[in-house]
């Protein structure tokens, strides 16, 4: 709760919790807002934003609302970015910590194959890994998690490493605790809150690199995403420009919520570390 | 040599990856020609050894590598490696040049941040630099193609450089800079916010510690602290991050290239998984995973140079 | 050594390395009055000859180098103007087919073009190994060349000559037999990328993911042909890279829509920029929407009716052609007059009605409103056929049918269309040329093989129909062959194995200085003989 009020009171906090306040609402709300599928056409095509009541945003190629997609989109998005970033952290840290308990071979091995990942370029094995398991919104989050899980995965390494030879580890492997336990009960919680702040980068990241895969044509049809938009709205950016701003101000919003946030909530953890 | 148990994870997965995939290379091929007759198919298959099992084409391919030999493309029916060697320049110039740009801009900007944390300078530009980080690299690309090489005609809009136009030596060499301002924009641009930041926040616990401490006690000049003892210091993890974006921003390529129409590697990466060809893939990821490897021993080489106190070989762990 | 050398000395290495791999083509231009042609090229065909490739990816490029034995033409007798044949006929069995060739006509590399030439493209390569011609040409037994300058087809079976005809643009692209006798294999050969061929244009360079260079083929037939020096296709991967070109000055032409129909309006109006809709008659692009008849639900004719009465053909030729289209009544489009026929069933946009049919077969709705649920498969090539896989969703959902788009790559559609049948519907766009045996007839007759793309997958399969293509394919007389396929027309209609919604051809964009654009039906992928800067 400290932490939570500490957030609050930094300027960073603030502002990222400010940024991210519309975005969020507008994904908890989204259903309630336009209960109508952000797919359907709902009127002409290409009205241009502020000039019908209806169409507050506009509507696109094909006549759907910007408004509701920018909207349902948000919710998309986000959840994409939390899913990803979900997946890699989840991933990432158990390998990191089960290598820097384990040590010896497995840890050879896996920190080979967390290389192996670090040196293939991440939206190339997204897009690699997306072409050949078809284009739905599971499998992009899953392809943006294989790109983004190595970060976690060293940290947490290397947090247990300098952890498990401090005093508490040892006391614990004395009184005959399981590595196991000793893993999940001790070393987890205390290499977690750096590799937290890691997660921040990385659902900024899982917006940008879904956006990208929708440009090369391999987004999840079935879904708005502000990604979708924006690489929708580029083949009418002459003529159309507000169709890929819009969204993109949506992004930027995130992104900047998205990073305020986390520095806050670093500066925070920050301050609780050095008070433990 | 121990990059190499690394190398064969990469291979073997990848192998494995577009085996998974819906769809071979004669698939791909069949689209493009618009249709083909079942003996057609058959054929093609056969010709191309993909009427083998998986096992059979993985051990034939791998046999061949150990030969250095990067195979041929089924695709474009050339081998890989004149295909990469073709391809490789232009995207190394692309991305050493936003590296660099994203690298030297970012640490300047963020130089002149941090020496005033909480300036209008320092809000500026951390958070213009994060805006542009939340810019979709194939939006920025288009936008600065309207602006600048079609609505003000200052550069070209893309391309790597003028076609068949016969330039040498410096004339060529200027063309091929004008070629690449603004795909290096759109890519380096981006990056820059990660390398201000990390600087910002450098400089920002380097002013804390006691030798910089020391020196403001002694009075020193406050540009004189900022250059030597704080930016410096602060310069080091960015060094590092040099390192771990260059993987990125090969993949950050992919899409830059295709937008500016680059003949690079990215570009012949997304044509390889259009074209299902695997051995062309492949070629492409090893090649970048040397690359990557080259570029953080050149960070460390780096590294070292810049902190006295770390030994070469250090640096090198 | 020390740190600092290392580094020096790995730079100076990566330099030279550098420098030493771009080399750059060193050719000096003369700019001759009759000047250079840059045009916008999207893709980068793998194989280059027409002869083997008959696809339009492949004859924007290839046919200028590589000629034909006829073109097809606004003002010609049968729609057609003379290339390498200057006249033709048909025997009345069916059994022979007589070409007169050009005289005086030499290869790039000096060497005279003879009847021989035609014998070995038409039975080692265009019967064997090109993806149309192994159809067209199924029954060719031999070629008689009785002198230089005449080919006598001769065929084991009946083969109408009207079929024949109607393909001479497309399937007889004639190759050197001097240069490809030796070859052991044709279809891999390198000299296919390296084309010698009669074309006012000569293969010069290529420089991969960049450009293609042809030059003046100063020797060409055609008097006072061609007018340009140069043409080069400079390859722009990314469509919205054709309009920022051409404005920029940078290209002069982008043809087959390279240029967005969404940007046409706006472009249009830019000085200096003429926007061209005609000269892809004879290659017209047909929106369709495949059926695979395995779901018992759209087994069901009624569904399908239901289906076609969902679709708002307006629509789609309005909001997502923008105009550039015109609404589909059947499978043969209204661009082949020889063949369309007017009057067969049409199924008017009427939700109730489709509504109503559903009821009919016996599929309600739940609490949800969803009578069943449908795997729907756009195919990838076009913006056009993506936009109508949303639009198709959305109009289904209408009459409670909830359709779930899966995006596919290419390679990925292609298996699962027409290898695994792991679809419910997919939007498909095939190619109409010029008769309806060449590419049309093949979507719904029964018996295709599985993995043959753009072919009857979808298991429908009606003895009737099969029948009539049948008898299509060995009447050789013009009128009654034409009969069939009118009722053909009907059949299709009426049985809807697939529904035709629209049917389009492209847009070229050019700089006002370039002249003679758009003056045939098969413009992008003719001679360019004529065409000036």
């Amino acid at each position: 709760m400290k932490t939570v009020s500490r957030l609050i009171r930094s300027p960073e906090g603030l502002a990222g919790l400010i940024l991210l306040a519309l975005p969020i609402a507008a994904a908890i709300f989204a259903n309630v807002l336009f209960p109508a599928d952000p797919l359907s056409i709902a009127g002409p095509a290409l009205v241009p934003p502020f000039s019908d009541p209806a169409f507050p945003l506009g509507t696109d190629r094909l006549g759907r609302d910007v408004l509701a997609g920018l909207v349902h989109g948000a919710r998309a998005s986000l959840a994409v970015g939390l899913a990803a970033a979900l997946v890699a952290l989840a991933i990432g840290s158990l390998v990191g910590t089960v290598a820097g308990l384990a040590g010896g071979l497995a840890d050879e091995v896996l920190m080979r194959v967390v290389e192996a990942f670090q040196i293939v370029p991440g939206l190339l094995l997204a897009l690699a890994f997306v072409s050949v398991l078809g284009a739905s919104l599971p499998v992009v989050v899953l392809a943006i998690a294989l790109g983004a899980w190595t970060g976690p995965a060293r940290l947490a390494r290397a947090e247990v490493l300098s952890i498990r030879e401090r005093d508490y580890v040892a006391s614990a492997r004395v009184i005959g605790m399981h590595p196991a336990e000793i893993a999940f009960r001790e070393v987890l919680p205390n290499a977690l809150p750096p590799v937290l702040a890691l997660s921040s980068v990385i659902v900024a990241g899982a917006v940008l690199i879904e956006a990208a895969l929708s440009f090369l044509g391999l987004g999840d049809p079935n879904t708005v995403t502000w990604g979708a938009m924006i690489a929708e709205g580029r083949n009418v950016l002459r003529s159309a420009p507000y169709l890929s701003i819009i969204p993109g101000i949506g992004l930027v919003i995130t992104v900047l919520g998205v990073y305020f946030f986390a520095e806050g909530l670093n500066n925070a953890l920050a301050v609780r570390g050095i008070r433990s | 040599m121990s990059s190499i148990p690394v190398l064969l994870i990469v291979i073997v997965g990848t192998f494995f990856l577009l085996e998974l995939a819906p769809g071979d290379a004669v698939d791909a091929y069949l689209v493009t020609i618009g249709g083909g007759d079942p003996a057609l198919v058959q054929a093609l298959r056969e010709s191309y050894g993909l009427d083998q099992s998986a096992l059979v084409r993985l051990w034939v391919y791998l046999t061949s590598l150990a030969h250095l030999d990067l195979g041929w493309s089924v695709q474009f029916g050339r081998p890989i490696r004149d295909l990469i060697l073709e391809r490789l320049p232009n995207t190394m110039w692309l991305m050493g040049a936003a590296l660099a740009l994203s690298f030297t801009l970012g640490s300047l900007l963020g130089i002149i941040a941090g020496a005033r944390p909480g300036s209008v300078f320092d809000r500026f530009f951390s958070i213009g630099s994060l805006a542009l980080y939340a810019v979709p690299s194939f939006w920025l690309g288009l936008v600065l193609i309207i602006i600048f090489a079609v609505q003000l005609r200052w550069l070209p809009t893309s391309g790597i450089e003028t076609i068949a136009s016969g330039k040498t030596g410096l004339a060529r060499a200027i063309d091929i800079t004008r070629h690449l301002v603004l795909p290096v924009s759109a890519l380096g641009l981006i990056y820059l916010a990660l390398f201000l930041r990390m600087m910002r926040a450098g400089m920002a616990e380097t002013w804390r510690q006691d030798f910089v401490l020391a020196a403001r006690a002694k009075g020193l000049a406050r540009r004189r602290i900022v250059l030597r003892h704080v930016a410096r210091n602060a310069l080091l993890p960015l060094v590092t991050m040099l390192g771990l974006q260059a993987a990125a921003m090969l993949g950050g390529s992919v899409v830059i290239e295709s937008v500016f129409a680059i003949p690079g590697f990215g570009r012949l990466a997304q044509e390889a998984v259009a074209g299902r060809d695997a051995p062309l893939l492949i070629g492409i990821i090893i090649v970048s995973a040397v690359l990557v490897l080259i570029i953080n021993l050149l960070v460390d080489i780096a590294y070292a140079l810049l902190d006295p106190r770390v030994g070469a070989s250090e640096g090198r762990a | 050594m020390t740190v600092h050398d290392l580094s020096r000395r790995l730079l100076l290495k990566g330099s030279t390395f550098l420098f030493a791999s771009t080399v750059m083509p060193k050719i000096a231009f003369a700019q001759a009055p009759g000047g250079r042609l840059v045009v916008a090229a999207d893709s980068e065909p793998k194989n280059l000859n027409p002869a083997i490739v008959a696809s339009n990816g492949v004859f924007f490029i290839s046919s200028k180098i590589v000629e034909p034995l006829a073109e097809a033409s606004y003002d010609g007798p049968e729609g057609l103007a003379p290339r390498l044949a200057v006249s033709w006929e048909g025997s009345d069995d069916g059994l022979f087919a007589t070409f007169w060739l050009r005289e005086g006509v030499t290869w790039h590399d000096g060497q005279p073009f003879t009847s021989a030439d035609v014998a070995f493209s038409a039975l080692q390569v265009w019967k064997p190994l090109q993806n149309l011609g192994r159809l067209v040409f199924a029954n060719l037994e031999a070629v008689d060349t009785p002198d230089e300058h005449t080919a006598i087809f001769r065929f084991s079976k009946p083969t109408p000559f009207q079929l024949i005809r109607n393909a001479l643009p497309a399937v007889t692209a004639v190759i050197p037999k001097h240069v490809f006798a030796d070859e052991t294999d044709i279809a891999t050969s390198p000299k296919n990328n390296q084309l010698i061929g009669t074309g006012p244009f000569k293969f010069a360079e290529y420089r991969p993911g960049e450009y293609y260079r042809l030059v003046r083929n100063e020797d060409y037939w055609g008097e006072g042909l061609p007018k340009l020096d140069e043409i080069i296709y400079r390859v722009l991967p990314d469509r919205a890279a054709a309009a920022g070109a051409l404005e920029a000055e940078e290209i002069q032409l982008a043809a087959f829509s390279q240029v967005p129909l969404s940007d046409l309006a706006r472009i249009s109006k830019v000085d200096g920029i003429v926007v061209y809709t005609k000269g892809y008659e004879a290659l017209t692009y047909q929106l369709v929407v495949e059926i695979n008849h395995r779901r018992k639900e759209l087994a069901d004719l009624k569904v399908r009716q239901a289906i076609a009465h969902a679709i708002d053909k307006d629509f789609v030729v309005n909001t997502i052609f923008l105009g550039y289209a015109t609404a589909s009544t059947g499978i043969v489009p209204k661009n082949a007059p020889e063949f369309y026929d007017p009057s067969v069933p049409t199924y008017d946009f009427n939700v109730e009605t489709a509504n109503a049919l559903l009821d009919e077969a016996g599929y309600s709705r739940d609490a949800n409103g969803t009578r069943f649920s449908l795997k729907l498969l756009p195919a990838p090539y076009f913006s056009e056929t993506r936009q109508f896989g949303d639009y198709l969703r959305q109009a289904l959902a209408k009459i409670g049918i909830d359709a779930q788009i899966v995006n596919n790559d290419s390679a990925a559609h292609q298996k699962a269309v027409y290898t695994d049948h792991d679809f419910d519907l997919a939007v498909a766009p095939p190619v109409f040329r010029g008769d309806p045996a060449i590419s049309t007839t093949i979507l719904v007759r029964s018996g295709i093989p599985a993995g043959v793309p753009f072919s009857n997958q979808g298991g429908f399969q009606n003895g009737k129909l099969d029948a009539l293509i049948d008898k299509a394919n060995t009447t050789v007389d013009t009128a009654e062959r034409t009969e069939l396929f009118k009722q053909f027309q009907r059949l299709v209609a009426e049985t809807l194995p697939l529904i035709n919604v629209a049917e389009w051809g492209f847009v070229t964009v050019a700089r006002s200085n370039v002249k003679n654009v758009s003056n045939n039906p098969r413009w992008a992928v003719s001679n360019w003989a004529d065409t000036e800067v």
